[in-house]
């Protein structure tokens, strides 16, 4: 039982929820303004893992700088995908329709060869390195120096972020996009600036999440998987397109995740996980945190 | 209508022909052809016709595929294949009820869940019971199999024709055009919807049996992969869902193009895999029967 | 006339080289993308070393021949399903005349049945499992000493001579873990070593605190960790947050591949891990050249597990078609009876499994990967593991 009261829990509890929600942003932001069932998700934390430990291992760059590039790389990689397949999906015409089924296959395609180019150019070796990894002590709680530092980094985008949509312009225009569509064009919302514009965003925060998880777990081509379905269950959780809701809900995640498990046993984490998934999605789909009614 | 039978009735001869003068290796490709076949046409009884697209098939798959590795050596093959397909159908009786009150994206994302869910379920039975993997000793051969997956393939299109024809079929094809309109005009939408989610588990739940059979080896992670799910889809994508022939085009394009592709570009061909259905996906979204057969596609009205 | 002799001898000597210069096709199936993608570059990179070194010396000695090696393989896409369909297709549609092993214990399982219908031969190697011995013995040969039963009666053994009386367990749900754990339970319980946390985690896990903390309260001498390279990194990096003291950390999967130096560092120093091979064994003659091979062309060091098991697989397929040519009943009555001489040392027989190579364990000493049991194959012994 004192381990359930530990400080170490918490700790252990905070830093995993920061990277759900950090990795679950970016999913929040695509879907709620363009519908846009983005299952290629964690393979955008699996190539900003692989920026991370390329520039560490060939520059000795540390990854709380080559998340940079982590972000550039993904943000341009929206800006590829958004000219080359997503701007005749959303303009309407056959594909259009449909929009959702298809724009999950469309990035079930991506995913496939995002991930196989990885293992080419790449080879499937796991990879891994150590950076600020000496634990400090805070009284009897130890945490290592790169879990911290993936601690503040999420929150601070995250927090970010926030304030981005509450207070820049074309924050609250993204903003607007996400609630009401049509009403946002006649207000004279540049749609298609926002959309191209939150992709990236979107896109680049996965990426960051994956620089900050390379300094902590072994990287290979096809880790995006999990990230994907974590990412998926946390906008669930705080209910699609609601963005303080999925931040929120990514720390629920992790507290759940983390005494969850104390309580039971890790055994059980997966069927916790998913069968509180399946429980929001059969009583409350519009999530924990969401407000509005679920209208097709 | 004469011309389809006629085609199938074909199609069903020269599958049963296969064995007879292939070797085992194309005897294995016209298997994978059949299951997904089977797998496909199921699916579109659920997903083509209400537009409740299920995302996690492979949990009714890999059901029955579990039922056959618990029963296997005790309960005789003729038995196992049926009783696959009763678990699956219970399967889906039971969370279909709660299940399809969910619409749009949400079901999709939900049946995928429930698949992770029961997968994660199974290995912790498994765990319970002390089994950490199994090996079928014994299995019949690919001859029986392939014969009983060409059964299982024909069944499935045999049950999506009859769908189709029914009035069955057009109330389940007035609930994906619009649910709420379909439900004042007196379609019995909830039991549809239900009765389309059991039949579209049926026959995945005896494939997964007969599957397991095939590779000799069970275990959880593998039987309950997602990739199947995704892979009935892009099928059901590529050939078209909106009828009979599409499952078939669908199913035979991509089996043959995986063994074409395999071969020749070992390290490539998940990549050109990707790109096409990204290609059908944005250019060709009606499917190949929607392209070569655009006369047939029958309205609701 | 004597110089048209000479001349003639000569033209029949190149005609000679000429037809032997036709290449000896082997077929496998590995796990290039998929579940275990991350596992089979170790294999993949013994079998390319191995037809590199023999195309070399100019090819593989077919029963007094020399043939050029080529390779037939196909992605198996991490499913044993599609590996079965692929042997079948090296069989009977690319005819190859030999064949080597897919990866992992699920693949050799599901294509034993098609070596036994087709009666064609196959060393395998990355394949532990008890249920291995089912397998009718015939086609399918397994040189791996790692098999669970086996592997738990040796290390209760290890932890006896240390004196250990206390321990904790945690477990991956995948099949081989829970098999390991399965014989080393009781095993534990019949020496009076006293087992006081045993958790199970799944594969996908990302935060191991809270199992952790309980093993770190129950305060054992021997921690049992039996994971796969992922939740291997997870653990170093997390038991050394926490802090776990334990003089005996066992890490079953992971600490032999070369990565996991790079991705852990000194925290896994001390770790033990599975293992029975070690380059430094002067006794094993061809040990130390295979590693320095190795490290020249893939400029890392092999995995000591899974590299090395394919390795000798390649090896004891070189010395059986080296006497037996490539008819496969006389191949197959090779590798039954013969003695091998392989990077591990000899290596033999009896049913499916390998008589000779002990069940051995390896512990990180430093930089290095060192023997520590059993006696009669260590390069070192056991150091107790002090801090971090």
């Amino acid at each position: 039982m004192d381990a359930i009261l530990s400080g170490q829990l918490l700790a252990a509890a905070l830093v995993t929820g920061a990277l759900y929600a950090l990795t679950a942003l970016g999913l929040n932001l695509v879907y709620g303004t363009m519908r846009l069932l983005n299952v290629a998700h964690g393979d955008l934390v699996m190539i900003g893992a692989y920026v991370a430990f390329w520039a560490f291992t060939l520059l000795a760059l540390s990854p709380l700088l080559s998340l940079l590039g982590s972000a550039a790389l993904a943000a341009l990689l929206g800006l590829a995908l958004y000219y080359g397949l997503f701007r005749r999906l959303l303009d309407g015409g056959k594909a259009a329709q449909r929009l959702e089924a298809n724009s999950l296959l469309l990035f079930f395609g991506v995913s496939v060869i995002v991930q196989n180019l990885a293992a080419l150019q790449f080879t499937s070796t796991p990879r891994g390195f150590q950076y600020l990894d000496e634990v400090y002590h805070f009284g009897n709680i130890s945490v290592t120096g790169n879990r911290i530092a993936a601690f503040l980094v999420a929150i601070a985008i995250c927090l970010g972020v926030m304030a981005f949509l509450r207070f820049h312009v074309t924050g609250l225009a993204i903003k607007a996009l996400i609630q009401r569509r049509d009403a946002a064009a006649i207000v004279g919302v540049n749609i298609e600036r926002v959309q191209i514009l939150t992709l990236c965003l979107g896109f680049a925060t996965a990426s960051v999440a994956g620089a900050l998880v390379s300094m902590t777990e072994q990287i290979s081509p096809f880790m995006g998987f999990p990230f994907t379905i974590a990412a998926f269950v946390v906008i669930i959780l705080g209910g699609l397109g609601n963005i303080t809701g999925g931040i929120a809900a990514g720390f629920l995640l992790g507290l759940l995740e983390t005494y969850g498990v104390a309580l039971t046993s890790s055994a059980y984490r997966s069927i916790l996980i998913y069968g509180v998934f399946v429980l929001i999605l059969l009583v409350r789909p519009q999530g924990l945190l969401g407000g509005r009614r679920i209208v097709r | 209508m004469k011309a389809t039978a006629a085609l199938l009735s074909i199609l069903v001869l020269a599958f049963a022909a296969l064995p007879l003068g292939a070797g085992d290796y194309f005897i294995g490709v016209g298997l994978s052809v059949l299951m997904y076949v089977a797998l496909t046409q199921s699916w579109t009884v659920l997903s083509g016709m209400t537009g409740y697209v299920s995302l996690g098939h492979v949990v009714f798959y890999g059901l029955g595929g579990y039922v056959a590795a618990l029963a296997w050596g005790t309960v005789p093959l003729a038995a196992i294949i049926p009783l696959a397909g009763i678990a699956a159908f219970a399967l889906a009786a039971t969370i279909g009820s709660p299940a399809l009150r969910v619409r749009g994206p949400y079901f999709v994302i939900l049946t995928f869940g429930l698949a992770e869910l029961v997968k994660y379920i199974v290995i912790v039975i498994e765990g319970w019971l002390g089994k950490f993997s199994r090996v079928m000793f014994g299995a019949p051969g690919l001859d029986t199999l392939y014969y009983i997956m060409l059964a299982l393939a024909a069944a499935a299109t045999i049950l999506t024709l009859s769908v189709r024809r029914s009035r069955f079929g057009q109330g389940l094809r007035a609930i994906r055009e619009n649910e709420e309109a379909a439900e004042t005009v007196g379609v019995p939408t909830v039991r549809f919807k239900l009765l389309a989610f059991g039949l579209s588990a049926i026959i995945p739940g005896m494939v997964g049996s007969v599957m397991v059979l095939r590779s000799t080896y069970f275990e959880p992670a593998q039987l309950f992969d997602p990739v199947v799910s995704f892979s009935i889809v892009t099928m059901a994508v590529v050939g078209g869902s909106d009828d009979v022939m599409g499952p078939l085009l669908g199913a035979a394009g991509f089996v043959v193009l995986s063994e074409l592709l395999w071969a020749n570009a070992p390290q490539l061909y998940m990549i050109f895999l990707g790109l096409l259905l990204i290609l059908f996906v944005l250019f060709v979204p009606e499917g190949m029967s929607g392209k070569l057969f655009p006369a047939r596609r029958r309205g609701a009205r | 006339m004597i110089r048209n002799l000479s001349l003639a001898i000569a033209a029949t000597a190149a005609l000679a080289t000429a037809a032997s210069a036709e290449s000896v096709k082997i077929g496998f199936s590995i796990a290039k993308t998929g579940l275990f993608a991350a596992g089979a570059p170790s294999q993949l990179n013994a079998y390319e070393l191995w037809r590199e070194q023999v195309n070399a010396k100019g090819g593989l000695n077919v029963a007094g021949k020399k043939m050029m090696v080529e390779f037939v393989q196909y992605d198996d896409q991490s499913n044993p399903g599609n590996a079965v369909k692929i042997y079948e297709k090296l069989i009977t549609d690319d005819k190859v005349n030999l064949l080597l092993a897919p990866w992992g214990t699920p693949h050799h399982f599901a294509v034993a049945a098609v070596l036994e219908k087709y009666k064609f031969p196959m060393v395998g190697n990355t394949a532990a499992s008890v249920q291995l011995r089912e397998i009718k013995a015939g086609y399918i040969w397994f040189p791996t000493s790692t098999i669970p039963d086996k592997m738990a009666v040796e290390m209760v053994k290890l932890l006896k001579a240390n004196g250990y009386k206390t321990a904790a367990l945690i477990n991956n749900v995948l099949p081989f873990a829970k098999e390991f754990k399965a014989a080393i339970v009781p095993e534990l319980k019949k020496s009076g070593i006293e087992l006081k946390v045993s958790e199970e985690y799944p594969p996908d896990i990302k935060d191991m605190t809270a199992m952790l903390s309980k093993v770190k309260a129950a305060s054992p001498q021997a921690v049992i960790v039996l994971s796969y390279p992922s939740d291997s990194v997870l653990y170093a990096k997390q038991a050394k947050e926490i802090g776990i003291s334990a003089p005996f950390q066992f890490v079953a999967i992971g600490p032999t591949i070369d990565f996991y130096s790079k991705a852990v560092g000194p925290a896994a120093n001390g770790f033990v891990t599975m293992g029975h091979w070690s380059p430094h064994k002067a006794e094993w003659k061809r040990a130390k050249p295979f590693y320095d091979a190795y490290v020249k062309k893939f400029n890392e060091k092999p995995d000591y597990l899974d590299t090395v098991l394919s390795y000798m697989s390649c090896e004891i397929l070189e010395q059986a078609v080296a006497k037996a040519g490539l008819d496969k009943e006389k191949i197959r009555q090779a590798i039954s009876t013969m003695t091998f001489d392989t990077i591990n040392g000899p290596v033999k027989f009896q049913g499916v499994q390998n008589a000779i190579t002990p069940t051995a364990f390896l512990q990180i000493q430093g930089d290095e990967l060192q023997i520590i049991w059993p006696k009669s194959i260590a390069t070192s012994s056991f150091k107790a593991k002090t801090g971090w």
